[in-house]
């Protein structure tokens, strides 16, 4: 079964979101700042990292690329809830970025989406 | 225009005056001076002559009594005659003489012999001479002027005696005194005639030491008992030294007379003549009058003449002076004609004229100067006016962007905000419609109903916050040259049109080049269109155009519908954002519309009429040069 780690300081979003993913067969953890989402991530390590790039303590992209020095395989998945510009997707993608998803999701395809990630592993 | 007469005028009229009364005025001063005072001494002297003139009358009538006397007494035998005789002769005297009164013969002693009179008795008394003074002069002297007295109280009479002589003694001898009353009436009487009652002057005779009156031009001043002049008078007379005389004298009364007087010769009487100082005087007055009448008349026209000379001088330097002023006014035409004379006037007068000339030029500079500046004035107020009116417009511009730019920034954080929980709520349904959908049997289908609700609200919060975050998005502008026609061709030819709409589309031939943003163009574009559709839900035509303008420097896309028209009171407000008259929407539509053609260089534009329509024109720049590609679809 695939692990997925949530990072994102709303409770109730990563909440929501890991008890979503979980219907869909994923095993879901959560964390609720960067500094928790790294170590969780050293600890589990997960399959696929979905993480919010506004977090408290640190940005998504510095996760992403922390975690992309530790693993190649590792799917990230970067949650946003503002446009972002061609530049910023850019250089997500250039720090490891595998995709990016909007809120609110369309969970269906989130769910088809990283179904479709994994297996190209 | 009436003749103004300045100070100089005033000054040189006082001084010509001064000059020319001032001596004048001393002359004349003296000569009525001089004239009065030698015409007084010339009618003084008159009246001493008149004085003088009638003593001698007096003398002669006393003398012509005292010769007839001295020859009676001198006759041989008047002093042998017997009384008889002498009586005789005596008579005959007093009828051939009417003024001898009474005639008597005295002895060596003084003794009257022999008494005669015209108003004697038969036998009169006999007086005593003895010491008479008379008596004693007549034996000294040999004749004698005695004592006046009044006959009857009334008449004045005079004592005239002559000595009797002996002419047979050897030597002669006096032997008595022939003496006689003589009435002085004629005296009065000439005197009347003389100085007639009808003239002013009026005369006397008096006796120095007693101030008998003896004769008076006025008989009814002298026969009377107690006939006398004024004291006054008698006193000034009878003191007097002189032989003849005369003066001014105040009277008691007040008035003044002129009098004169003469001593009658060998007798002690004096002619007194009189009259009021005003009648005396009045030749002297006449003549004052007529010379004062002559220095009035020559002050008169001496001021005349000063008048003129003073105005004969002033006249060029008023003249000047009215030409001056006028110049001062800014007239330089129409001055006054300024006369040249060969004086310092003249000179002053060509010094004006060269003087008003060169005012005249500098003038015309300084007004050709001033006009200048006023016509610079006004430029540079259009100047200032016009950049105040862009610096306005600018600043106004601004303050908008600034506030739109705050909209964006808030929309943005609002949008963006709202999207975590929208994304719970998402997450939420999407994961009970999981959970129910698991449940054999089938849910309750409004359940199932309620989920769909949720989700669809989910969506259309998400493209409302979408279309927030799209407008207030700084997207970098990517423009792609393309033929507008052929590009709406492209836009309308994808359009979902619902079937009541009709579809009235007039794209120009002349397929314009445009540099737009594909994406950003389409979507306002959309907008409108949009729009157009949902004001005509029931029946209606859009209109779709897109021509090149008559400028041929800008190209406009039209899109046009039957709807019921923006009532005017909104039609200023319909760009704003966020401003909106559906029930449902964001008011950002034509909010979008507008930051689209503003970050195309263009314009937006509406012409609304209520109940027919509404036409939106969006005009564009035509591309400098030819199109480098045939433009495409937005996707191209």
């Amino acid at each position: 079964m695939a692990k997925l780690l949530i990072i994102d300081d709303d409770a109730h979003l990563r909440e929501s979101l890991a008890e979503v993913l979980e219907l869909e067969g994923f095993e879901c953890a959560q964390a609720g700042a960067a500094h928790a989402g790294i170590e969780a991530a050293k600890k589990l390590d997960p399959d696929v990292v979905i993480m919010d790039i506004q977090l408290p303590d640190s940005s998504g992209f510095q996760i992403c690329q922390t975690l992309r020095k530790r693993s190649r395989d590792t799917i990230l998945i970067m949650m946003t809830g503002r446009f972002l510009s061609s530049e910023e997707k850019k250089q997500g993608f250039e720090l490891g970025a595998d995709e990016y998803i909007t809120k609110p999701f369309d969970l269906a395809e989130l769910s088809a989406r990283i179904k479709q990630l994994l297996s190209r592993k | 225009m009436p003749v103004r007469r300045g100070k100089l005028f005033s000054k040189i009229l006082v001084w010509f005056l001064l000059v020319s009364l001032a001596p004048m005025g001393v002359v004349g001063y003296h000569l009525i001076g001089i004239s009065q005072m030698s015409l007084r001494k010339e009618i003084l002297a008159m009246q001493e002559a008149e004085a003088a003139g009638f003593a001698d009358t007096v003398y002669k009538y006393v003398t012509t009594f005292r010769q007839v006397l001295a020859e009676t007494a001198a006759i041989e035998e008047f002093a042998s005659m017997d009384a008889r005789t002498q009586q005789q002769y005596l008579n005959r005297i007093m009828q051939v003489h009417l003024a001898i009164l009474e005639l008597s013969v005295l002895n060596p002693q003084g003794i009257e012999q022999m008494r005669t009179g015209r108003f004697l008795g038969p036998s009169p008394e006999m007086r005593n001479f003895e010491t008479a003074p008379i008596f004693t002069e007549a034996m000294r002297r040999g004749y004698a002027v005695g004592k006046l007295e009044r006959f009857q109280g009334l008449y004045p009479t005079a004592a005239i005696a002559a000595a009797i002589v002996d002419q047979k003694a050897q030597p002669a001898k006096t032997v008595g005194v022939l003496m006689a009353r003589v009435s002085l009436n004629g005296l009065t009487s000439m005197l009347g005639m003389e100085f007639p009652a009808a003239g002013k002057s009026s005369a006397a005779v008096v006796d120095k030491r007693s101030g008998f009156l003896i004769a008076h031009s006025n008989m009814k001043e002298v026969f009377k008992p107690d006939a006398r002049l004024p004291e006054d008078i008698l006193k000034v007379i009878t003191t007097q030294t002189e032989s003849k005389g005369g003066g001014d004298m105040p009277l008691g009364d007040g008035r003044r007379i002129l009098g004169a007087y003469a001593d009658v010769r060998d007798l002690d009487w004096i002619v007194y003549v009189q009259q009021p100082v005003e009648y005396a005087y009045q030749t002297a007055v006449e003549m004052k009058a007529q010379i004062l009448w002559v220095l009035v008349w020559v002050v008169f026209f001496t001021v005349l003449l000063s008048w003129a000379v003073a105005g004969h001088i002033t006249q060029p330097i008023r003249v000047l002076r009215e030409a001056a002023a006028r110049l001062g006014r800014g007239q330089f035409e129409d001055l006054p004609e300024v006369t040249t004379t060969n004086d310092e006037i003249g000179d002053l007068a060509q010094t004006f004229l060269a003087m008003s000339e060169s005012l005249k030029e500098k003038t015309g500079e300084l007004i050709g100067a001033k006009q200048e500046l006023e016509r610079f004035t006004k430029f540079l107020e259009k100047r200032v006016e016009a950049r105040t009116r862009e610096l306005k417009a600018a600043q106004d511009e601004l303050i908008k962007k600034e506030r739109l730019a705050a909209i964006g920034q808030m929309a943005s954080v609002v949008g963006h905000e709202i999207r975590n929980p929208l994304a719970v709520i998402n997450n939420s349904i999407y994961f009970i419609k999981t959970k129910l959908g698991g449940v054999p049997g089938g849910t309750d289908p409004k359940i199932d109903k309620h989920v769909k609700i949720i989700e669809s609200e989910i969506r259309q919060a998400n493209g409302i916050i979408n279309e927030i975050l799209t407008y207030s998005r700084t997207r970098e502008l990517k423009p792609e040259r393309v033929l507008l026609s052929a590009w709406m061709e492209e836009i309308l030819s994808v359009y979902p049109f619902p079937p009541h709409v009709a579809l009235d589309k007039r794209l120009d031939a002349a397929n314009p080049a445009v540099d737009i943003d594909t994406t950003e163009m389409q979507q306002a574009v959309r907008n409108l269109i949009n729009n157009a559709l949902e004001v005509m839900p029931v029946k209606g035509t859009l209109s779709v155009q897109a021509r090149l303008n008559d400028d041929r420097r800008t190209a406009s896309i039209l899109v046009g519908d039957t709807g019921p028209g923006i009532p005017p009171d909104v039609v200023d407000k319909i760009f704003s954002p966020f401003f909106t008259t559906k029930a449902r929407g964001t008011g950002l539509g034509l909010a979008v519309v507008r930051k689209v053609m503003d970050r195309h260089g263009g314009a937006v534009e509406v012409q609304s009429e209520p109940g027919r329509g509404t036409v939106f024109k969006l005009t564009l720049p035509v591309a400098a040069a030819a199109p480098a590609a045939p433009g495409g679809g937005p996707n191209a």
